[in-house]
């Protein structure tokens, strides 16, 4: 198989086995075992397809497939391979948890069903976010993740879940309809000056032509498509839908969620910045990127310290992580695109670990309450020791890998001559590490409550867990090479591609091709 | 001889990883044998570069694209401080095997798998740090041992430990922001991390490099205003107090400071007058605060914050151009080190055989266990700096440095007349408790003292003939 | 050639009508309504087509038709039949207050759009304004209703009004686009509206401000 036909193939995995999944419930008696089978072997194919595409996108600048309907370039990649490693590893550690929560009586078979149809199909959805090259079905994908998502955060149907829900699926659509405006006028725009007019809604060919496009528009739709992904993607002040999904959702949609989808909104911020910057100039965008960025971190720091539930203030932190991706963004140049995509990895890796954490944790003590959850060093040992690994790591500490990524936002801040901003941007992280040090004080330390039975939740939900651990643990020490190759490319592809062309013709390897090769048929 | 460095920084955390998995019954043994491994290296290595004739070298071990992210270096300042840490780790890890037990009278409890493992990691981030060459690689190290602090000093899982031990994080990561400035801003003005880009800096960037390495110092090292963590950290077992609190953390701050002054070259002497100024500052405010305390640990918190800041001053007497002050300095760090980690341990000695530490109730310990007694007014004397002991002999170069040099900067000398009174001053106070607590009568805690293990016994004589020792192998070390 | 024209004013009764349905009484009323608003919305995309003489409009219009006009009122309709509807939940703003705020949003739209220079909108500029003040007009509706339903229609009104810009600026986007966005709307209502039923179901209440579990 060609990566061309690879790419929608891959698309299609997860759609097929979503409806596969839904079907499963007429299975009678094998419906738990077949819908598991599912379950894994979407996964699995999953993860090594998209490890294959990233891989190739190592050789090729673009893949694209669907007559330039979908493309993987090298920065899709980067976000194309966090959807299925990340993606993999939280959909077997669901298996684990799924399994317990159906032992223990708190759904049915039918509704187990469901669970593994809606998470396959909010999968699709990512990916398709993710590899969308058309802006406005890049918005129909943003769209149908919160469409997609929505019975995942109210599926346990308590008060409190379908009030999240609630809103959710308000606050989301609202926001990204904001995005939708955005699209619409770089669209609208691009019809009236593209050379050719059907290349209007890609945006590789909107990309290369940027400088074409009229500022003043281009600046309205970017202030637009801020605000509407960035509702997405938990910035603040949009992010108040944010909490209260992430908290309510069963645990391995909370990870799937913080650690996955956040980021696909902030792909789409990005590559509209891209087209921004290059058609008014970097520092519109990046401004507006520094400002939400580093309000995101301050709020969010406050907001961690007082939290008095784990999921919550994991949810709260997801802000701060992605405030501090946009922050990185913003502060541009090589150094801070890499320094924010290597964030964005490392954070997703860190925030599966700590929501799976929490899953565990709900498992042997039925709330995240911190004033309840006591001890779980003496309750679940191997729980536990992960549980402070992964709040140390978020709080970027070394050798873990958000150290990393951090001291590359410090540095690109400085080499952007924005040292105030920097230093006050390390306080409010030294207020989160505050804030989660405080979480591990009240939760894993003390003494256990006796009526939480003793014993470590099962291997399926300690495995991944174990393998994000090391995940964490490499890419804070030394990155494997092809990951660094391939984060150097996306930030390579990030930093030209934003900028004006000086000659007609691109350099080889440097600038994205203006349509990609199959594009005919969209004219 | 590289192999040998790394192999010093990798066993210790490794070590950590097998006893972390270890069954709590032979996890302290684990940690025991790792850790003497790591100090036999250490002593290995710093045979060998006294043989191969003390020339210092460095290596890089990691790399981003052309920059260096992490590398060794070894000289005579990092292998002098490195035998310190790691052999004093060692001592640690053997005297915890017997204190953390049930026949503790203080704090009867057996210890768990987890305190040796922090303490392995930080004896080996401890190593790291000693022996970076780059910037980041003692920012990773630098935090490295904050996080292990914090689970350390938290370990009795106590409420009020637990708040100490995120006090003590919190402002060690608050300093962490200078270091962080310091390694960026290296980064940016020269493309590279490494301690040696320093000399080639101007004047304004060497200045504010050395801000941010000095609030880093600061923080580590408990010195004002960051200081307010180190009496609390006393909550930690005696045996971490006496690693973290008097052998190893608290050196990392001076150790930075150290290391960045031996590598820039010339350096602006505003950087020396901030040094100076709030050396003595601290300096004055640790003799205030020895008066009210009665907790014979906190008397020491404050007595080491006191000691550090005479470092300081030394270092930064050093930046007028004395190396004489720079040599006194890394020979007080050594010899501090012992004296101290002694003082610590005689402490936690007391509390596990007569179940109390304050001072007071304390009388007649020459009589009844005159170990313990000497070990004290040994302690006592090297950290007033009473020749034949290690204090004097480090103590002394560097007063000879100050008035030397406050021949040509006459505002120096009110300073260094304030430290040398605050220097007799606190030897005066510690004659006094040592004469209320050595001599004499025992007292009931006292009288009704159990044995101290062998194991205890064993790291308190290594320690006293240290104390003697110490400084004339940091003397003839550093030549 | 009065296309433009008849588009214009067409875009004004599309105000009125969605004022209509943020302060119609109950429920019931305002789902017809919003069946009657987006009649308006179809008529205005068939006189599009015909003035640009584009084809793909009328797909549009038939689409919009079928989702707008039949599915998504029908769908209200149906789930208010299931629901008990006795509670009288006033939203925050007066019919009165609502056209003076209404007036307000729409003239500013027609204000930040008046710096818009796109050849295809030139003669169509106060629909274009419309469009925009009709989005955030949808805003409005849901930020100040009680009821979760009228909270549904509020984002209905929303999606009708980027309907309509897109119609404006885009007509000339691949069909699938127009087909996505437009089974979004209904997918969109269909799960707000099961949401609905289970809260209803759950907590025996529309109220918007009986949703107070989650917080800070």
């Amino acid at each position: 198989m060609t990566s061309m036909e690879l790419l929608p193939a891959l698309l299609l995995v997860p759609l097929v086995a979503a409806a596969l999944a839904f079907a499963s419930r007429w299975a009678g008696a094998a419906a738990k075992p077949l819908v598991t089978l599912i379950h894994a072997v979407s996964m699995t194919v999953l993860l090594l397809g998209t490890l294959r595409l990233a891989g190739e996108l190592l050789q090729v600048d673009q893949i694209a497939a669907l007559h330039g309907w979908m493309q993987v370039d090298s920065l899709g990649a980067v976000f194309l391979g966090l959807v299925g490693v990340v993606g993999f590893l939280i959909g077997v550690y669901a298996i684990g948890y799924m399994n317990y929560e159906l032992a223990h009586g708190a759904i049915d078979v039918g509704r187990l069903c469901n669970f593994y149809g809606i998470f396959n199909l909010f999968v699709f959805t990512m990916l398709l976010a993710v590899t969308a090259n058309n802006v406005i079905m890049m918005w129909v994908a943003v769209e149908a993740t919160t469409l997609g998502s929505a019975f995942l955060v109210g599926f346990y149907g308590k008060r409190s879940s379908l009030e999240a829900a609630w809103k959710y699926v308000v606050i989301c659509p609202v926001g990204v309809a904001f995005g939708l405006y955005g699209v619409v006028l770089v669209y609208s725009n691009g019809v009236a000056v593209l050379p050719v007019v059907g290349d209007a809604s890609s945006w590789t060919a909107l990309l290369f032509n940027a400088q074409l496009l009229d500022p003043t528009l281009v600046k309205l739709a970017f202030v637009f498509v801020l605000i509407g992904f960035g509702t997405k993607a938990g910035l603040f002040p949009m992010h108040a839908w944010l909490p209260d999904a992430h908290s309510e959702a069963p645990s391995p949609i909370s990870a799937l969620l913080s650690a996955v989808l956040l980021n696909c909104a902030m792909l789409i911020v990005l590559r509209f910045g891209m087209i921004a910057a290059k058609a008014v100039g970097p520092s519109f965008p990046q401004t507006l990127l520094l400002i939400f960025g580093l309000l995101s971190v301050g709020v969010a720091a406050f907001f961690i310290v007082v939290q008095r539930d784990i999921k919550r203030l994991l949810a709260y932190s997801s802000v701060e992580n992605m405030g501090l991706i946009a922050f990185a963004f913003g502060l541009g140049g090589p150094l801070g695109i890499l320094a924010g995509l290597l964030h964005t990895i490392n954070h997703s890796l860190v925030k599966a670990l700590m929501f799976c954490g929490s899953g565990n944790i709900l498992i042997k003590y039925g709330t995240p309450a911190m004033d309840s959850v006591k001890g779980i060093l003496k309750v679940a040992p191997i729980t536990g020791a992960l549980f402070i690994a992964g709040a140390l790591a978020l709080g970027g500490v070394p050798p873990f890998n958000i150290f990393v990524s951090e001291f590359m936002v410090v540095t690109a801040g400085l080499a952007a001559g924005h040292p105030w901003l920097i230093g006050l941007c390390l306080l409010l992280l030294t207020v989160v590490l505050a804030g989660l040090v405080r979480m591990l004080a009240a939760t894993v330390f003390g003494a256990a409550p006796d009526n939480v039975p003793r014993g470590d939740t099962g291997a399926l939900t300690l495995l991944p867990m174990g393998v994000l651990l090391v995940a964490m643990l490499v890419m804070g020490i030394r990155a494997p090479a092809p990951v660094g190759q391939l984060l150097a490319r996306a930030a390579a592809q990030v930093q030209t591609g934003s900028q004006p062309q000086i000659a007609q013709a691109p350099a080889p390897g440097t600038a994205v091709a203006p349509t990609p090769d199959a594009t005919p048929a969209a004219r | 001889m590289e192999n040998l460095a790394l192999t010093i920084i990798l066993l210790p955390f490794l070590g950590a990883l097998v006893t972390a998995l270890s069954p709590q019954r032979v996890a302290k043994w684990v940690a025991t044998v790792f850790s003497a491994l790591a100090a036999a290296a250490v002593i290995a290595l710093a045979i060998g570069f006294d043989q191969a004739g003390k020339l210092a070298r460095e290596v890089d071990l990691l790399s981003f694209g052309q920059t260096a992210l992490m590398g060794l270096t070894i000289d005579r300042l990092s292998v002098l401080v490195c035998v310190a840490v790691v052999v004093l780790g060692f001592l640690v890890v053997a005297y915890s095997t017997a204190y953390l037990t049930d026949g503790n009278r203080e704090h009867p409890h057996d210890g768990r798998p987890r305190y040796y493992a922090f303490l392995l990691l930080f004896i080996g981030a401890m190593a790291g740090l000693v022996l970076s060459s780059t910037l980041v690689g003692q920012l990773v190290f630098f935090e490295i041992t904050g996080a292990c602090s914090w689970g350390l000093i938290g370990y009795y899982e106590k409420p009020k430990a637990l708040k100490s031990a995120i006090k003590a994080l919190i402002i060690t990561h608050i300093a962490a922001i200078g270091l962080y400035f310091a390694a960026a801003w290296l980064f940016v003005d020269t493309g590279s991390f490494a301690l040696t880009g320093l000399a080639h800096l101007n004047d304004g960037a060497k200045v504010a490099v050395f801000l941010g390495i000095l609030i880093a110092a600061w923080g580590k090292s408990a010195q004002l205003p960051l200081h307010a963590w180190l009496p609390d950290a006393m909550e930690a077992p005696t045996p971490v107090s006496a690693y973290l609190h008097a052998a190893s953390m608290v050196k990392v701050g001076v150790y930075l400071f150290a290391r960045a002054l031996y590598s820039a070259g010339a350096v602006p002497e505003v950087i020396g007058w901030v040094g100076v100024t709030m050396a003595v500052v601290t300096m004055v405010y640790g003799f205030l605060m020895y008066l009210p305390q009665r907790d014979m640990k906190r008397l020491l918190a404050y007595s080491t914050i006191s000691q550090l800041s005479l470092i300081f001053m030394a270092l930064s007497l050093s930046v007028f151009g004395s190396e004489l002050a720079f040599k006194g300095a890394v020979a007080h760090i050594f010899n501090h080190a012992f004296a101290k980690s002694l003082f610590f341990l005689v402490a936690g000695a007391l509390s596990y055989s007569c179940g109390t530490r304050m001072l007071p109730s304390l009388r007649g310990l020459l009589k009844h266990t005159p170990l313990l007694g000497i070990s004290f007014c040994v302690a006592a004397l090297s950290i007033t700096g009473v020749p034949p002991f290690n204090g004097f002999f480090s103590k002394f170069p560097i007063f000879t440095a100050g008035f030397q040099l406050s021949a040509a900067h006459l505002l120096l000398l009110p300073l260094v007349v304030i430290a040398l009174i605050e220097s007799v001053a606190s030897f005066a106070w510690f004659l006094r408790w040592f004469g209320d607590t050595t001599p004499g009568e025992a007292s009931e805690a006292v009288a009704k003292a159990q044995p101290v293990p062998p194991a205890i016994c064993f790291v308190l004589v290594t320690l006293i003939v240290m104390c003697v020792a110490s400084s004339f192998i940091a003397a003839s070390w550093l030549g | 050639m009065n296309g433009p024209l008849i588009v214009n004013a067409l875009a004004g009764l599309l105000i009125v009508t969605s004022l209509l349905v943020t302060s119609a009484g109950n429920a019931t009323r305002a789902a017809r309504l919003y069946a009657a608003q987006s009649l308006v919305l179809v008529l205005i995309f068939l006189t599009l087509a015909r003035t640009h003489g584009a084809h793909e409009l009328y797909w549009w219009s038939v689409s919009a038709f079928v989702t707008k006009v039949v599915l998504v009122p029908w769908i209200m309709l149906r789930t208010l039949a299931t629901l008990p509807e006795k509670e009288d939940l006033p939203g925050v703003l007066s019919p009165a207050a609502l056209i003076v705020v209404a007036a307000l949003i729409v003239g500013l739209s027609c204000y930040a759009v008046s710096s818009v220079h796109l050849a295809v909108v030139d003669p169509l500029k106060p629909a274009l304004g419309v469009s925009l003040g009709h989005f955030l007009l949808g805003l409005v509706c849901i930020v100040s209703q009680r009821n979760l339903l009228k909270q549904v229609f509020g984002f209905c009104l929303m999606e009708n009004g980027s309907h309509l810009t897109l119609a404006l600026l885009a007509w000339r986007a691949p069909e699938l686009v127009e087909i996505g966005i437009a089974t979004d709307a209904v997918f969109a209502v269909v799960i707000m509206v099961v949401l609905v039923r289970r809260i209803q179901r759950s907590m025996n209440t529309l109220d918007v401000r009986q949703l107070t579990a989650l917080k800070g």
